[in-house]
């Protein structure tokens, strides 16, 4: 596979957390290029650094020492404020227990993040049904999320991560909460988009038949880069 | 902007919480109107009592009009000097007033002073709106007198066609019944001024004299001749400044009233405040995925604060509206200068719809201040964790 120029980079990386009078590493010195395009699983033991790792590329937490670089942004430079915008304008969140608002239907839950861009009215409505067309679940626009089966719920936190056209794509344990059949439903939609739409994927997953549908994937073990595999035959956006 | 619609529809979904802390703030809400209403319907009684072309004449000295007397031949004199206003009838506007307080009995046999005031026919006129609203005005030298409707409901022999009585020698048979637009008057009996002289033993003397000038100039020279010409040397005072120095029992109730509604909105606050705490713990990973969405601090303060007001908001608008049934309710205080029953009406306007309002205000920002500063400063990866 050959990589495209690096649009994730991470250089020198360290992060600790301190802990009372402790200090935790969990990353240490970590350097890591990911390709635009790319569609990376992060695989791991539990505290190995993995969800650390995709925090700090998807600018929710900092490095402590190093570069983080996301499409051409230094994150580390950038205010609370700027970062804020930054994840709203560049990052899709995918999450294990889908994390949508409970209150608001199929529909307004994709709609949030338009309602930080300046968007009209129509325009917001055009986007949400487009996604949610993309992710299968046209017709439900109107349904809860506790109307919603697991799968759906997770489409629908899809089509929330999408409906902004975001750069980057972050998805932590998508299939976590799901069983098999319905994660293999989630999984090919996440290649779908990597594949047709050209987003870039960061999953963490602790299951290798997930892993198996990235393009790439690498092993974190206390903080540290223990395997870096390109599956072959795999085709992604990056090739 | 996180849609408002989020806040209302968490508000709904825990309605119970939701109801009791709207039934709470209302209460609170509804108890300070109260107290307020009263207030207002005091101040208002005693703002159109003025009129601005009215003066009234008292002793040098007198505070008000129970305080002191002067002859009445001298009052005679006022009424024909120039400048005062005629009704159509050609006779001036000025009356000749005597004031007595006894003591009566109200229907649930306790008892009171009040005001009966021994007018001329003149004196109807110089009452704003004054009107008959049963029987008749009363005839001069018949021993007759008509009761304001406050004082009917609920003074025992003031009926229409009951006799009232005070004393030995004080007995009127109730021939109408009046209001007089909101005004002071309305706590008061009023019987012919010499029945009265002659029943209480003050022939010869009077209260006051009430008069209007003709013009605004005629007001300042009827002014200056009353207070400095020494054929009077007597006390002329604008009604509007009189009856702005009666409403000293308003600013205590007014103090008073400003202090409880204070230490209940302190406490409605604290329900509010831990209603607020309460929804924050409950969405903390809600709150996570906002920020991560993109949604700044300043996004998060402005939605919980927004849902705490809109909570007390409700709770507001049901204490205001609680407070309709009130409207036609009459209350009976006492005079400060006279201890006389003074009735007032229960007044929901300006300053009681201001106070609601402040109120609302301080429960809904205070309460929901700190709840909403701690959603602001939770750390998002830890949210995020949040069950």
């Amino acid at each position: 596979m050959t990589h495209n120029s690096a649009s994730i980079e991470l250089k020198g990386v360290d992060k600790e957390y301190r802990r009372d009078e402790f200090t935790i590493p969990v990353l240490v010195n970590l350097d890591l290029a990911v390709a635009e395009g790319e569609f990376l699983a992060l695989m791991g033991p539990s505290g190995s650094g993995k969800t650390t790792l995709l925090n700090l590329i998807a600018g929710l937490d900092r490095a402590t020492r190093g570069e983080v670089n996301v499409h051409g942004q230094d994150l580390g430079r950038l205010s609370d404020a700027l970062i804020t915008r930054w994840r709203a304008d560049n990052v899709g969140f995918i999450f294990q227990t889908y994390n949508l608002i409970p209150v608001l239907t199929a529909f307004e839950n994709v709609e949030l993040p338009l309602l930080l861009t300046h968007l009209s009215k129509r325009a917001r409505r055009e986007n949400v049904a487009t996604a949610l067309r993309i992710v299968g679940l046209a017709g439900r626009e109107h349904h809860y999320p506790r109307q919603l089966s697991g799968g759906q719920e997770q489409r629908v936190a899809i089509a929330r991560a999408i409906v902004t056209d975001p750069y980057l794509l972050v998805a932590d344990e998508p299939t976590g909460d799901l069983d098999r059949a319905t994660a293999g439903e989630i999984l090919e939609l996440l290649e779908q988009l990597n594949r047709e739409f050209q987003k870039t994927i960061v999953m963490v997953t602790h299951d290798p038949l997930a892993a198996q549908r990235a393009s790439r994937i690498l092993h974190l073990d206390k903080g540290q880069l223990v395997g870096d595999v390109t599956q072959e035959g795999r085709i992604s956006a990056a090739s | 902007m996180i849609p408002l619609k989020y806040n209302v529809r968490n508000l709904r979904v825990r309605w119970k919480t939701t109801l009791m802390t709207m039934l709470g703030t209302g209460l609170v809400v509804w108890s300070s109107c109260i107290l307020f209403g009263l207030v207002e319907g005091l101040e208002y009684s005693l703002r159109v009592s003025g009129e601005p072309l009215d003066l009234i004449v008292m002793r040098k000295g007198s505070s008000n009009e129970t305080t002191g007397g002067f002859a009445s031949s001298k009052a005679e004199e006022i009424l024909n000097l120039p400048g005062i206003a005629r009704d159509e009838a050609g006779q001036p506007l000025a009356a000749l007033e005597l004031l007595n307080i006894p003591i009566a009995q109200r229907k649930d046999g306790t008892t009171t002073n009040v005001i009966i005031r021994g007018v001329q026919p003149a004196s109807r006129n110089l009452r704003p709106d004054f009107k008959i609203v049963e029987g008749r005005f009363l005839d001069q030298g018949k021993e007759e007198c008509i009761v304001s409707r406050n004082l009917s409901r609920s003074f025992k022999g003031a009926q229409l066609g009951a006799e009232l009585k005070f004393g030995e020698k004080e007995k009127y048979r109730v021939v109408g019944v009046f209001t007089a637009g909101g005004s002071s008057a309305e706590s008061e009996i009023w019987a012919d001024l010499r029945d009265l002289e002659k029943n209480t033993g003050r022939v010869g003397t009077v209260s006051c004299v009430q008069l209007r000038a003709a013009t605004a100039a005629d007001f300042e020279k009827l002014q200056a001749t009353l207070n400095d010409d020494p054929q009077f040397k007597l006390a002329a005072i604008p009604e509007t400044v009189y009856f702005e120095s009666q409403s000293r029992s308003s600013l205590f109730l007014k103090a008073a009233g400003t202090m409880i509604a204070v230490l209940l909105t302190l406490g409605a606050m604290f329900a509010a405040a831990n209603t607020m705490f309460a929804a924050v713990s409950a969405r903390t990973r809600e709150i996570g995925t906002l920020r991560a969405l993109g949604f700044s601090r300043r996004d998060v303060l402005i939605s919980f604060l927004g849902e705490s007001l809109l909570l007390c908001m409700m709770g507001g608008a049901i204490g205001l509206l609680g407070t309709i049934p009130l409207s036609s309710l009459t209350y009976e205080t006492s005079d400060f200068n006279s201890f006389a029953a003074v009735t007032v009406a229960f007044r929901f306007g300006p300053l009681v719809m201001g106070v609601a309002l402040a109120m609302t205000l301080a429960m809904g920002v205070f309460g929901g201040m700190f709840p909403a500063l701690r959603a602001v400063r939770l750390d998002v990866i830890l949210a995020l964790r949040e069950l």
